[in-house]
This record gives C-alpha cells, sequence and structure tokens, in this order.
C-alpha cells in the first residue's frame, strides 16, 4: 500500500522554498525516506520499550489487544486521511460513531431481523452528516475545523433529545462477531481496517479520482482551473469519512453490545493523531494510506503499552498529544515529502 | 471530617517510562473539590449526638447488608442549622418558587435526577424555576446568576465543580437558602445544608466487602470512573485508605473506565493479559462493570468478584452467571430529598448541615430482588419514582 506511488496531472509546487527540495533527486529520496522510516523508527522505539518495561508484552493475547485496537482507531484514521488529504479535518467522528450505535439499538430493540435495515439507516445517517459537513466547508467555506465541530455538537444534541439523555438498548447479537469474532486467530475489526486501507491506498494511488484528491488538496484553485469539480471531491471525503465512522460505530457496537453513551469521545483525537504520525500533511495533498497505517500501529501499541503499564487516561491522552507534536514539528523540518506525483513533475502551483 | 489529597497514586512500573510519563502526570494530575463538605456549619455543633446519630446509620446499615464484620464511619461532623433566619412565606404568589440549578440530562443519571425533583414538586405544590447545565460548571455559573436573579425562595444546585462557589456565595448572601444537591463544595459556600450520598461510605464498603471476600490478601485492581471527578475520586480515595490497612492486599494497578463499557473492557482485557493472578476488581460503576465481565467471559476466565453501582443493565447481564459482587447507589431520586430539605427551611424546621442519604446495598445473593428485567439498562435499581414514572420517562 505505502508503495503506491500516486501518478497523474502536475499541480506540483511553484514554491520557491520547495522547489529546490524536490529538484534534487538524492535529497528528495533522502526526505522520501526519511517519511518512511520516522514512523517506522517510532514504532520500533515503542516496540523496544514495550518489550524491555512490560514482560509478555508480545505475548498473542496482547497482540490481539494491539490489533483490536488499531481496527477500531484505523477504520475511522482512514477516513480523517482522505479528509487530510484534501485539507480538510473531521471532528464529528466520534459523534458518527454514537449516532450509529444508538440507531442501531433503538430500531432493532436488539433483533437481528431489523439489523440489516438499522445498518442502511445509520449508513444514510452518517452520509447525511458527511454531506453537511461537505456543505458547510464546500458551499459556505466555512473552516473545516469549525463546521465539523459544530456538526459534532449538534449530533450530539439530536442524540441527548432523542434519547432524553439516557440511550439504551442491546446491540443485535449478529452484530457481535464483527466486533469480537476473529480470522486466522486475528481480530476481525484488524482485518475490516486491513481491507478498508487496501481499497483506500487502490484508490488513491491507482485511479484518476485518487489523483483529483491529491490535487485538489494540493491546490484546490488550481486544480479547479483545469476542469476537476473540486467541491465534489471534498464533499466526497467527507461522506466516506462518516461512512467509515458508521462503520466504527458497527465494529463498537458489536464489541460491547450495548449502547454506550460515553463511546467515541477519543476517536477524533485518535484518528487524527494516527495519519499525522504517519506522516499525513494537515495542509492537505499529501501522504499515502500506508503512512497512516503505520501511524496507527504506532498508536496502538503505544496505547496498548501504556494501559499495560498503568497509566491512566490522562497519561495516554498527554502522550498521544506530545507524540502529535512532534510528528508535526517533524513535519515542519522536513519529515514529510510532497506526494510523489509532485517530485516526479516538480512543477506545480503550490 | 477527613480529607483527601491528590488521588493519583498511579504508580509506572517501568524505569522507563518514569522520566516522560513522570512529567506528563503532574501535568495531568487530578484535582478535587474543597475537601470539605458543605459549608454553613456554626461554630458549636448543635444537637451534636443526634445528628452524629444519623450519620452513622447508613454505615451500620450497609455493613449489615452487605454481611460486613466491620465498617467504619469517617470522621465527620454533622450538625443541626437553626433555619429561623430563612423561614418564609413565599416571595410571590401561594406556592413557593424554587430555583434547580439541575446538571442537565447528559445521562440517565441526571434524566431521573431532574424528574425526580419534579415529580416531588408537584406533589408538594411547588413552583420550579429549571436550569440545565449541561454538565459544565461555567454553564452553570451562568445558571445560578440567572435564576438568582428571579428572586427565588430557596435554591437547589447540583454542583458541577468548585468554580460555582462563587455564585452559590452570592446568591445566600442575596438572601437566597442554597441546598447543595449530589453533590458538595467548600465550606465557604455558604449553601445551608448539602444532601447527598457520601462517596467515602460507597468508596469504603465497596473496599471492606471485596477484601472480605478475598479473606484479606491478593491482588486487587481499582477501576474508577473519570480522572478528576469527585464522584469518583472521592469515592477511590477512600477504597485505598482501606485496602492499605491490610498487608496483604496488594493493589497491583489503577484505571480509569471513564464509566463506559466499551472502555472498561478494553481496560479489563489489558488486566486478563497482564495480572492473571487477580483477585478481586474494585470498580465505582455498573456499567464499566459489564465491560469487564465481557472481557473475562471473552477469555475464558474466571470473572473476579467486583463491586460498582447498581445499574439495570449489569444485573440483566450478569443474572444467572456465577459473578460475585456487591453494588449500591448513589441515587438519582435523592433530589427529592433535596426539596425536602429546601422546603424545610423555608418553614424554619432545623435540618443537619450535611444530609447523608441512605440507600440500599447488596450483593449477588439479592440478585433477583433487584433486577428489572422489564425496564430498560439505564434504570438505577431500586427505582424510587412510581412505575407510571418510570414508564412516562420510557425507563420501564
Amino acid at each position: 500500500m505505502s508503495g503506491v506511488a500516486p501518478t497523474g496531472p502536475a499541480t506540483g509546487s511553484a514554491d520557491p522554498q520547495l522547489a529546490p527540495a524536490v529538484s534534487t533527486p538524492s535529497i528528495g529520496l533522502l526526505q522520501r525516506a526519511v517519511t518512511v522510516l520516522a514512523p517506522l523508527a517510532g514504532l520500533g522505539v515503542v516496540l523496544l520499550l514495550a518489550a524491555v518495561t512490560t514482560p509478555g508484552f508480545y505475548s498473542s493475547d496482547v497482540l490481539r489487544l494491539v490489533l483490536f485496537q488499531a481496527g477500531l482507531i484505523g477504520v475511522t484514521a482512514v477516513g480523517q486521511t482522505l479528509v487530510l488529504l484534501v485539507g480538510g479535518i473531521d471532528l464529528s467522528i466520534g459523534a458518527v460513531v454514537g449516532l450509529t450505535t444508538v440507531i442501531v439499538a433503538g430500531y432493532t430493540g436488539g433483533s437481528d431481523d431489523r439489523l440489516l435495515t438499522a445498518v442502511l439507516l445509520a449508513l444514510g445517517a452518517g452520509a447525511l452528516v458527511g454531506a453537511l459537513n461537505g456543505v458547510l466547508v464546500v458551499r459556505r467555506q466555512v473552516p473545516a475545523f469549525v463546521a465539523t465541530f459544530a456538526t459534532f455538537v449538534l449530533v450530539q444534541g439530536v442524540i441527548t433529545a432523542w434519547t432524553r439523555g439516557a440511550p439504551s438498548g442491546n446491540i443485535p447479537g449478529g452484530l457481535s462477531p464483527l466486533g469480537t469474532g476473529r480470522f486466522l486467530g486475528l481480530p476481525l475489526p484488524a482485518w475490516v481496517f486491513l481491507a478498508v486501507a487496501v481499497i483506500a491506498a487502490v484508490v488513491l494511488g491507482r485511479t484518476g479520482l485518487g489523483r483529483r484528491v491529491y490535487a485538489t488538496g494540493a491546490n484546490a484553485r488550481a486544480t479547479a482551473l483545469s476542469g476537476v469539480r473540486t467541491g465534489w471531491i471534498i464533499a466526497g471525503c467527507y461522506v466516506a469519512c462518516a461512512l467509515l465512522a458508521v462503520l466504527a460505530g458497527l465494529i463498537n457496537a458489536g464489541y460491547i453490545g450495548y449502547v454506550d453513551a460515553r463511546l467515541s469521545r477519543s476517536l477524533d483525537l485518535n484518528s487524527v493523531a494516527a495519519a499525522v504520525i504517519g506522516g499525513i500533511a494537515l495542509t492537505g495533498g499529501r501522504g499515502r494510506i500506508g503512512q497512516t497505517v503505520v501511524g496507527v500501529a504506532l498508536l496502538a501499541v503505544l496505547l496498548t503499552w501504556l494501559r499495560q503499564l498503568g497509566a491512566g487516561p490522562g497519561v495516554q491522552l498527554a502522550v498521544s498529544g506530545s507524540v502529535i507534536l512532534l510528528a508535526v514539528w517533524l513535519q515542519k523540518n522536513g519529515w514529510t515529502v510532497r506526494s510523489p506525483r509532485r517530485k516526479k513533475h516538480g512543477d506545480g502551483v503550490r | 471530617m477527613k480529607t483527601y489529597t491528590g488521588a493519583s497514586r498511579r504508580r509506572l512500573r517501568a524505569p522507563l517510562a518514569l522520566g516522560v510519563a513522570a512529567v506528563l502526570l503532574s501535568a495531568c494530575g487530578t484535582e478535587q473539590e474543597g475537601s470539605s463538605a458543605a459549608g454553613g456549619a456554626a461554630e458549636d455543633c448543635a444537637n451534636a449526638d443526634e445528628a452524629q446519630a444519623e450519620y452513622e446509620t447508613a454505615w451500620t446499615e450497609a455493613a449489615e447488608q452487605l454481611g460486613l464484620d466491620k465498617l467504619e464511619p469517617t470522621d465527620e461532623r454533622v450538625c443541626e442549622v437553626d433555619t429561623s433566619e430563612w423561614a418564609a412565606e413565599p416571595k410571590s404568589g401561594d406556592s413557593y418558587r424554587i430555583a434547580f440549578a439541575a446538571q442537565g440530562p447528559t445521562n440517565s443519571w441526571a434524566l431521573t435526577n431532574e424528574e425526580a425533583f419534579k415529580y416531588r414538586a408537584d406533589e408538594l405544590g411547588v413552583e420550579v424555576l429549571y436550569a440545565a447545565a449541561n454538565g459544565d460548571a461555567t454553564v452553570q455559573v451562568d445558571n445560578i446568576q440567572q435564576l438568582a436573579s428571579q428572586d427565588p425562595d430557596a435554591m437547589v444546585v447540583v454542583p458541577m465543580g468548585e468554580g460555582i462557589t462563587g455564585q452559590v456565595r452570592a446568591a445566600t448572601e442575596q438572601g437566597i437558602p442554597v441546598i447543595l444537591c449530589a453533590g458538595r463544595l467548600g465550606e465557604d459556600s455558604g449553601a445551608v445544608s448539602t444532601v447527598t450520598r457520601q462517596y467515602e461510605l460507597l468508596g469504603t464498603m465497596y473496599a471492606e466487602w471485596l477484601v472480605q471476600q478475598l479473606g484479606g490478601k491478593g491482588q486487587v485492581a481499582v477501576l474508577s470512573g473519570l480522572a478528576g471527578v469527585p464522584t469518583a475520586e472521592y469515592q477511590k480515595a477512600a477504597a485505598l485508605e482501606v485496602f492499605e490497612s491490610y498487608p496483604d492486599i496488594e493493589v497491583v494497578t489503577e484505571q480509569y473506565t471513564e464509566w463506559s463499557p466499551t472502555v472498561a473492557k478494553t481496560v479489563a482485557a489489558n488486566l486478563v493479559t497482564q495480572y492473571p493472578d487477580l483477585a478481586g476488581i474494585w470498580s465505582d460503576s455498573g456499567y464499566g462493570d459489564l465491560g469487564v465481565v465481557q472481557a473475562y467471559q471473552e477469555a475464558g476466565k474466571p470473572v473476579p468478584p467486583m463491586t460498582g453501582d447498581a445499574i439495570n443493565a449489569f444485573l440483566k447481564a450478569v443474572q444467572g452467571t456465577d459473578v460475585k459482587f456487591a453494588l449500591s447507589s448513589f441515587p438519582p431520586e435523592q433530589s427529592m430529598d433535596c426539596l425536602d430539605t429546601a422546603m424545610s427551611v423555608l418553614e424554619g424546621e432545623p435540618v443537619l448541615d450535611k444530609v447523608y442519604i441512605n440507600s440500599p446495598s447488596f450483593t449477588h445473593e439479592q440478585i433477583d430482588e433487584y433486577v428489572r428485567p422489564e425496564c430498560t439498562d439505564n434504570l438505577f435499581v431500586p427505582a424510587l419514582l412510581p412505575d407510571e414514572e418510570l414508564a412516562r420517562l420510557e425507563l420501564c
């Protein structure tokens, strides 16, 4: 996945500061290596620390915990990556995850008979939230941070009003395997994440749609001038992100089997963290799904290790925040290189 | 009264983690409400013996209900307050207007808490001026100001944090008697009385029951709710104090479940792998216990004895299993007692400066008496509201 190099129409950089950096193949190669290796090195360091400090970390049970964590974070992180690639950010993921569980429990009443319809309803609701985000960002030019946060609050308000603040109900047993099942001994959520990541990587790296996503994120105006309907691209990424949040909600629901009113509050942060740690640029247009996968792996190992150490949520959040800061700092100092497509052409307009 | 300072005693076993985590820990350290219960206590403690006896009743009953050999009440001075200065006729109209600065219906506990208050108000023929804080102390500061500006006869406040102390004091200085409900503030709040279930009682009784189950020795995990939230931190501090008094009890880890079954399940899944000899789990949450039970069952391991609050979801989940537990509650319906206390104040009847609510405690052996299969997961049991009211709230 990570090796998939998007190719396509040149929208590269006219930035005088960037141009020299990519004009020398050896420097570009070095930066590219750093881009891939830095998160991997971080992962290696955490794994090493875990091995030294936490006996039994490499047991199959703990590995399964890591993979489950990776699966849950990963599905939302792929969605977040899509939004980040077009220069946005989605803070409504957690709300959509919560809404999904409420819809499934509320509509099915715990019965498998109505599960399919409930899933369709949840997907519809998710698409609606994503579309709302897209409309706010594209049509009304609302900053993504504000638009998606407002949507988050709105959805939370809807959930509270609908359930009178007391969401309850059982999740149908048919959904349980999605959260607790195993395939080849590994947690099913990890496989779901893998499938989602592969699909996203192929779409981004091998299709015209993917090239348009990168181009839109790199320079929406120039891309629009070249005939690409960038508004649809951006809105589509928000919708895709919301639909993946619905999938994460279904995994969560299957995992615990209840409506969890406090569910998913950290998923927004974790999805951003995983993408940024992997090297996805917050400024859009740069990064690959493979990097997100590495970021997810690093974050999942880190969180599991901290739990094994007995660290509370405060420490976990603080460490996650610190790692994000470190990742952003490294990005600013040349960790992340421009997309391969733009390096290849090196004549863009950014 | 005992004070608890700094409930953060998390221990990071790994030396390598200490360097980074110690700094982070200090940055993320939990803060607590004022260490003292409600204000209003006079210098001379009136009717001290009777008040003290009433305070200790809850402890005695809890010990009996859980079959505990001992349950020593924490040091607490409870006094009677002369409320004659607050006695008054309704300020406007024929009925009293009571302001209710509520949490806001952000969860089923708060929903029930508020509906119970309104239910009692209807019974008493009292007009309620309501404001919801949505769980936010900053919002509640505004709420109290606005409610006070309507010059109610009395005010009942479900405190969202220490930050509202100034507004509470301002309201009392404005001539409005304030009752703190289901929470507490420092003595400088000026509140006439605090009506709440005592956190220390819950934390202590759970810990003593667990110790008794384990025969006084073994590894224990402490699963608390939310870091820095008084409901969680006071209970946890009380429990840790108990565990410290038993040299053969080892608290191997302290974690937070955020009162979420999902988070608790993740935490417990780690416990299963890391502490195979774990003998007991002290928890303050029935919701959290749901996740713990699932984690152990999915791992094929026996569920250790555990504690928590009495939520119907947990009872329904473990009915018919061999899971051992002790539960009690922080009853949402205590708001009715808060209103009753406010009315007593307005009538000039003496009240206690700290009214500690009593509530049933029970173990797995009495599960059939308490579980409500016909009701929703969110019902706190035993429910004190009548069935028709529970049906109206869609809790049953």
